[in-house]
């Protein structure tokens, strides 16, 4: 069943156009890649995904809800149920890893339960947060502030923030762009595992071809704003993308 | 550049012989038959024999000892400062917020916000284009004595400033956490609490206390206007001839704000770099990891001390307010409201009700535009012209003092192996560079109003007295931004310099000079819109400014002319501000 819907959208921004036409469905489950060059759309579409922008034209519907109809609570409501992993991360430096974490609920807290998280968290919820991180290996950092971490470690602590959110879609923006070649088979086997285990949906922007035919069964090519090809390319298809 | 720097230099030189044309060379202007150099000499013989005793000998017996007398004044002057700094600080949160857009929705109506920061940003600009000492003589008559009306005095112009620079620094913030938060159905105002305050925070305390330090020295200077603060002790040694007292006073000052900015230099330190876990747990469970967690006590108590003290500074002491009868605050304020109102529209009666007010203001109205015509002219202009030139004179001389004592005084260069290359191994740069920061810090140690009435006291009432005061303060402000921005140059180009055999000096006018040229103007520009704010003001010690008309008027409660020259100088600031603002706009795209 397709959960993510998008019907011949385009966005544009004042005269550039960023997307054009683009039609496609993601199912329940599904894990998929998203390739191209740079300004292709990517960052564009994941954030179209996640509902952070109105399409200038078109339809999209995410997780049952219809953009084209949006009002501030439902949005709010289904936007909780999806997990964003921008490019930086999105970490408050200054803050503690549980501070982080915990931030991911905000969608189901109002402004005083977001600081009484932040500054006395619940018993259950601590207990939670440490768990998550005890699984992303970082959980003797929980208490530490987070910019003490390394590159690696905060990566996965953004990643523990939308597992606490208990996002049914995760949306990540290049999340190999800041990771040593070496660890990036690590993040992807991370990801993939969690979203096999937990029935996730995954899409993710990257740039590493190979990797992205290695661990993803379904690979999205955007060429100049519109869907070059969409499920298992051919050699020619792939270089056909970066050829502008 | 966008000007080129050589043109930029030629236009400071070309500006700065208009101001020497506009404001006369006669630097000491004495009455004849005083002999100047002897209280000069005697005075800074008081900066060897600071007085620690009474230098009046006709003191009774049982009159309070000086040192009593001077600590009090002194735990005053930090009870206010610190009253309007606490009321200062909720209040710019709050407009700060208003004034700034990173709580407002990524996309949609933005325009609608547009109308919401716009208001708020102009009465932020008005409230601090007002000179505290001004906003105080009509907090004074308009409410009376009470110390209340002097916090409050203080706290407005702060307010402005805080809630605008808190405003930048919070936009200034990455929007990616708070991006990630509302993509995650969090609203905006739980962004701004969770997101964007904890990052802007240790930017924001930091420039709180750097706040409090100014509002230490502005509190100081109130007392040149009558508050009871050192101020007024030092201006009553001062004209009695007792330097000695002067010089004990200017050294408790000294030495407080060196304390408070010493303490602001720690916090900040603290707060960027954070606390590294010290403690291994034994085992990881989320009980250990928390009971371990790295806390900074010196954080959290620095923050409970200062909790206690703005208390005390609330309950302890004489009453804030002084006692009136009923009625007498109104009649007060009445009658300051009849003495603001512009003479050809006022009413006869100084107790006039509404009604009165009203018909006066109908029947002089034709006779409002002439009077503010003849205002303009004579002294209106003039005023204006010599308060902005002051203004330009000083920012100038500070640059060119800064300019040459910088290199001197740069941790990267004052030693002996400077950018890393080693030279010579003399222990002189080293001591240079120290005894010219510590030059810095106490230059900017002491309110620009405070060296004007001293240096007028010395030098006689003339412009050059002002300009040096206010090139002083700002020549110890500006050595110290300037330091920082040579100091955090890249080593690379300047290094090379060394490297291939050149001094320091051609190091530094070679390369690390004209790196940091677009951030040395970005901060002169900045200093510069401060001076023209102060100079308004320094006018009432007697020198032909905005200020000595106000101080004129003052005596004769003529409100009405006051807030004339008041609202001319607030249209200054704002101008400066602006221009200011503009040429920073224009540098910082270039800046890095």
């Amino acid at each position: 069943m397709s959960i993510l819907s998008v019907r011949d959208v385009s966005q544009n921004f004042g005269a550039t156009s960023a997307l054009s036409d683009v039609a496609l469905d993601i199912s329940a489950g599904e894990q998929v890649a998203l390739i191209g060059a740079s300004g292709c759309g990517k960052t564009t579409l994941l954030r179209l995904l996640g509902l952070q922008t109105l399409p200038s034209s078109g339809d999209l519907t995410a997780l049952g809800f219809d953009l084209s109809k949006p009002n501030r609570k439902g949005l709010r409501e289904v936007r909780s149920r999806i997990g964003m992993l921008p490019q930086d991360l999105g970490l408050v430096p200054n803050l503690r890893v549980i501070q982080n974490v915990v931030l991911g609920r905000s969608g189901k807290r109002n402004v005083f339960g977001t600081i009484r998280d932040l500054l006395w968290p619940a018993k259950v919820e601590r207990e939670k947060i440490f768990e998550i991180l005890n699984r992303m290996g970082v959980a003797e950092k929980m208490y530490d502030r987070t910019d003490s971490l390394s590159g690696g470690q905060q990566q996965r602590v953004a990643l523990a923030r939308t597992l606490y959110q208990g996002a049914e879609v995760l949306l990540a923006d290049e999340p190999l762009s800041a990771v040593d070649p070496a660890r990036a088979r690590d993040v992807l086997e991370l990801m993939a595992g969690l979203s096999s285990e937990q029935g996730i949906t995954l899409v993710v922007s990257l740039h590493q071809v190979s990797l992205a035919r290695e661990f993803f069964p379904r690979i999205i090519g955007l060429r100049k704003g519109k869907v070059a090809f969409d499920g298992k390319p051919t050699d020619g298809e792939i270089s056909s993308l970066y050829d502008l | 550049m966008w000007l080129g720097r050589r043109w930029l230099v030629i236009a400071l030189g070309v500006i700065f012989v208009l101001c020497v044309a506009r404001l006369g060379t006669s630097f000491v202007s004495h009455t004849p038959g005083s002999d100047p150099w002897a209280s000069t000499i005697r005075f800074f013989s008081g900066a060897v024999t600071p007085s620690l005793v009474d230098q009046n000998p006709s003191l009774p017996a049982d009159a309070e000892p000086f040192l009593s007398r001077l600590g009090d004044d002194l735990l005053r002057t930090i009870r206010y400062a610190l009253i309007a700094t606490s009321l200062a600080i909720p209040a710019g949160l709050l407009l700060g917020f208003f004034a700034s857009e990173q709580w407002w929705p990524r996309s949609g109506v933005r325009v609608v916000f547009q109308f919401i920061r716009w208001p708020v940003r102009i009465l932020l600009s008005l409230m601090r284009s007002i000179h505290e000492l001004i906003w105080a003589i009509f907090f004074l008559s308009a409410f009376g004595d009470a110390p209340f009306s002097a916090c409050l005095a203080l706290a407005l112009p702060f307010t402005g400033t805080l809630a605008k620079v808190f405003s930048e620094l919070m936009d200034e913030e990455s929007r990616s956490p708070r991006d990630v938060l509302t993509a995650a159905g969090g609203s905006g105002a739980q962004g701004f609490v969770a997101a964007i305050l904890p990052m802007a925070l240790p930017d924001m305390v930091s420039y709180s206390l750097y706040r409090f330090e100014c509002a230490l020295r502005s509190s100081a200077v109130l007392g040149f206007i009558g508050v009871e603060t050192i101020g007024l002790s030092i201006n009553r040694s001062f004209e009695n001839g007792y330097y000695g007292e002067v010089w004990t006073a200017l050294y408790v000052l000294i030495a407080t704000v060196i304390v408070i900015e010493g303490l602001g230099h720690l916090t900040r330190k603290k707060m960027t770099s954070g606390k590294a876990r010290e403690r291994r747990p034994e085992g990881v469970s989320e009980r250990a990891l928390r009971k371990t967690a790295p806390r900074d006590w010196f954080l959290r108590s620095t923050g409970l001390g200062w909790l206690v003290v703005i208390l005390m500074a609330f309950s302890v002491g004489k009453p804030l307010v002084t006692p009136m009868l009923e009625g007498q605050r109104v009649e007060r304020l009445s009658r300051f409201l009849t003495k603001l109102t512009p003479d050809p529209v006022a009413p006869d009666q100084s107790l006039a009700d509404w009604g009165e007010r009203k018909d006066a203001w109908s029947d002089g109205s034709g006779q409002f535009f002439p009077w503010l015509a003849d205002l303009w002219q004579h002294p209106g202009q003039e005023a204006v012209i010599n308060t902005l030139a002051m203004s330009v004179a000083a920012i100038i001389v500070a640059a060119w003092l800064a300019i040459l004592l910088v290199p001197l005084g740069a941790r990267s260069l004052a030693n002996h192996h400077p950018l890393g290359v080693a030279m010579s191994g003399s222990a002189i740069p080293k001591l240079v560079g120290g005894m010219i920061r510590a030059f810095f810090i106490l230059t900017r140690a002491v309110p620009e109003y405070l060296y004007a009435f001293l240096l007028v006291g010395l030098m006689g009432p003339s412009a050059w007295p002002l300009v040096l005061a206010l090139a002083l303060h700002n020549l110890g402000i500006l050595g110290r931004l300037w330091t920082e921005v040579v100091e955090n140059q890249r080593p690379g180009i300047p290094r090379t310099v060394l490297e291939v055999g050149g001094s320091r000096l051609q190091s530094y006018l070679g390369a690390l000079a004209p790196m940091s040229l677009n951030r040395f103007m970005l901060f002169f520009f900045y200093r510069w819109e401060s001076c023209v704010r102060e100079a308004t003001v320094l006018g009432m010690l007697g020198v032909s400014s905005l200020g000595y008309y106000i101080s004129i008027q003052q005596n004769f409660r003529e409100y009405d002319d006051i807030l004339f020259y008041t609202l001319l100088g607030a249209v200054l600031v704002v101008g400066g501000d602006l221009t200011s603002d503009l040429l920073r706009y224009k540098l910082r795209g270039k800046s890095n």
